[in-house]
């Protein structure tokens, strides 16, 4: 169609999103296994992963402009757009101080969750179609099963345990996000039907 | 258990799968708003895999709705469906289009072409019923969103300048964040609706429609993508400004969203009616962000500063007053300008349903204006008296209810196309050259 000459490249995105992913995780981790106390004796350190995140909630909406393929995808990209950005503005409204309560980590679960959803629905094909089924299948149920650590964070804010799989969680999800191409020279479609690598 | 768990992956991976897939349309032919010079001989479809051909699995309707299509047909090696045509007469042709998936699943799709003539849109393709009631409301939300987003912003910056108690701020970014947020969704929700008009399809197979040709083919749709994007960005500067406390980013938030409207007009009737030009296109601008701007102001003097900033009401009441006129004195100009070129003949106003709509709109903005002067010349006077302010906190909540009346009703006359521009005769000299 006459749009795919103005659409990023499907591959850029989700490498784009994985870099952006992983060093989110590796903010987390860090911030895991230095303490909370260390880390934030430098004040912009508070302001890093809030940030980030946030910002990529900002670049979700190109895509989300310009991959109309269908509602479907519209939605989706639009949720994450949306949720990224609600979760990293309520982030970086407790690092300014500007918002009290422990529960606003909530919001990072409630992205989750959405998020995950959204993986799960917006891929129409079933696991073992293509990789990128598969992956996005991976990446929905990821997503929904790593909530629960931000909901333990929400009520026992010093978890090692919470912050730990909460960080390894991103950091998983940017490996998948690396993989999730057909075009990668691994594996390969797996269905005979899936024609040549499109996506 | 780990064992397991990476036993189960392994074979997940490796399994030779059953496939389930839905199919994309890679390419078609005659192509999407292509202009042929002959008549095609036959439509191609080619996906990205095996697809089985349905009964109507290619049709190509004529402007009159007549469907000139063969019996299509599916070459699986080439994952291709292939519909013959009969010698096309000139004009525009629609293509109706779907396909059954491996998986079972149906997907379908729009395009248009044209054999002589340019191909239309697809929002003018044959079978779309173009915007509904449940489109203007979606659209008059849209500018409910905007008055209270960029209207609000503008208010805040011109008429309430300076620092704020808490509670007034606190409800400013509420009704501020809460008008872009609506803005974005009303957006996407519009977007849809109008995808769903031009394909035609059951709630279920409409989740896998083709909305490229709507983005890519039309105004339409390439405004909604610089105007999702622009008041995205527009959403994070007042996010920048509520957490920083720094006026520089509601500027640059005012600045950018009163130059997103303008995406309205450049996509609405000024920019697409036989009689436009950069002066309606111009006129369509100022009418409604000078629009935006009054039910956004009415808005925050009843919701954000009478309720939670006292000693500024007289202030920005009376700075509002002023503002107010010259809003007022450049949506009466510009309207009437865009009404008399929408309307060619006076009785158009009572003898079409456009004009119809637009003798409610106007009766609406009287009543309006009236409160407005009542406001002007009755209690700005007499705003010391006590109980004046009382008073003035519930009229100026009716009049914003009346504003928001008279945007439902610009939403209805957006959806809406004004009557055909009377058809000037051919010049003599040309008449008698034939």
């Amino acid at each position: 169609m006459i749009v795919a000459g103005i659409e990023p490249r499907a591959e850029m995105v989700h490498w784009f999103f994985a870099t952006g992913i992983l060093a989110l995780g590796l903010l987390f981790l860090t911030e895991t296994v230095v303490g909370p106390e260390v880390w934030g004796r430098r004040p912009w350190r508070r302001y890093l992963w809030p940030g980030l995140l946030f910002a990529l909630g900002v670049f979700m909406w190109p895509v989300m402009a310009l991959y109309t393929n269908s509602m479907i995808h519209m939605v989706a990209h639009g949720s994450w757009a949306q949720v990224l950005m609600l979760s990293g503005a309520a982030e970086l409204g407790v690092a300014k101080g500007k918002l009290h309560s422990q529960y606003w980590r909530l919001t990072v679960a409630a992205a989750m969750l959405v998020s995950g959803t959204a993986f799960l629905v917006h891929e129409q094909n079933s696991w073992f179609f293509a990789r990128a089924a598969f992956l996005h299948h991976v990446l929905g149920w990821t997503l929904i099963g790593a909530s629960v650590f931000p909901i333990t964070q929400a009520f026992r804010p010093r978890s090692i345990v919470a912050a730990t799989g909460f960080a390894c969680t991103f950091l998983v999800i940017a490996v998948f996000l690396y993989c999730d191409r057909d075009a990668a020279p691994v594996l390969g479609h797996f269905s005979q039907y899936a024609g040549v690598p499109h996506r | 258990m780990k064992r397991a768990l990476l036993l189960v992956i392994a074979v997940a991976l490796v399994a030779p799968a059953s496939a389930f897939a839905h199919a994309s349309l890679l390419k078609e032919t005659p192509g999407f708003k292509q202009r042929l010079a002959t008549s095609p001989r036959q439509v191609v479809l080619q996906f990205d895999q095996t697809v089985n051909a349905l009964p109507k699995a290619i049709q190509v309707f004529t402007l009159q709705g007549k469907n000139v299509a063969g019996t299509p047909r599916a070459f699986t090696s080439a994952r291709e469906l292939v519909a013959p045509l009969p010698k096309l007469p000139k004009g525009p042709y629609t293509v109706r289009w779907q396909a059954l998936s491996n998986d079972g699943h149906i997907v379908s799709g729009v395009y248009t072409f044209g054999v002589g003539v340019p191909a239309p849109p697809v929002t003018d393709a044959v079978g779309a019923q173009g915007p509904t009631r449940t489109e203007d409301i979606v659209r008059w939300i849209y500018f409910l969103g905007l008055a209270l987003s960029v209207g609000g912003i503008g208010f805040r910056l011109l008429i309430a300048r300076g620092p704020l108690p808490k509670r007034a701020q606190r409800r400013f970014f509420w009704v501020t964040g809460a008008g872009i947020v609506i803005v974005l969704e009303a957006g996407i929700v519009g977007f849809l609706l109008r995808g769903e008009d031009f394909l035609q399809l059951p709630f279920s197979r409409f989740l896998y429609g083709d909305l490229e040709p709507l983005t890519s083919g039309t105004r339409y749709g390439q405004t909604f993508v610089i105007m999702e994007l622009g008041f995205a960005l527009v959403s994070a500067l007042i996010y920048l400004a509520w957490l920083t406390d720094r006026n520089a980013f509601l500027w640059a938030s005012f600045v950018l969203g009163l130059a997103f409207v303008s995406g309205l007009s450049l996509s609405g009737h000024s920019a697409a009616d036989a009689r436009h030009s950069w002066l309606s296109e111009l006129a369509d601008y100022v009418h409604l962000s000078a629009a935006t701007l009054w039910v956004g102001g009415l808005v925050q003097l009843a919701v954000v500063v009478w309720p939670a900033w006292p000693d500024g009401r007289r202030t920005a009441f009376l700075r509002f007053s002023r503002l107010a006129t010259v809003l007022i004195a450049l949506i009466l100009a510009a309207g009437t300008y865009l009404s008399v070129l929408r309307l060619p003949h006076l009785h158009d106003l009572w003898t079409t349903g456009y004009g119809h709509v637009l003798l409610v709109k106007l009766g609406l903005v009287a009543l309006a204006l009236t409160w407005g002067a009542a406001h002007h010349f009755i209690a700005v006077p007499r705003i010391e008296k006590p109980g004046v302010m009382g008073v003035l906190g519930r009229t100026l909540v009716a009049e914003s209810a009346v504003a928001m009346s008279v945007l439902l009703l610009a939403a209805i006359l957006t959806d809406s196309k004004p009557p055909p521009q009377p058809v000037k005769p051919p010049p003599v000299a040309a008449v008698s050259r034939r």
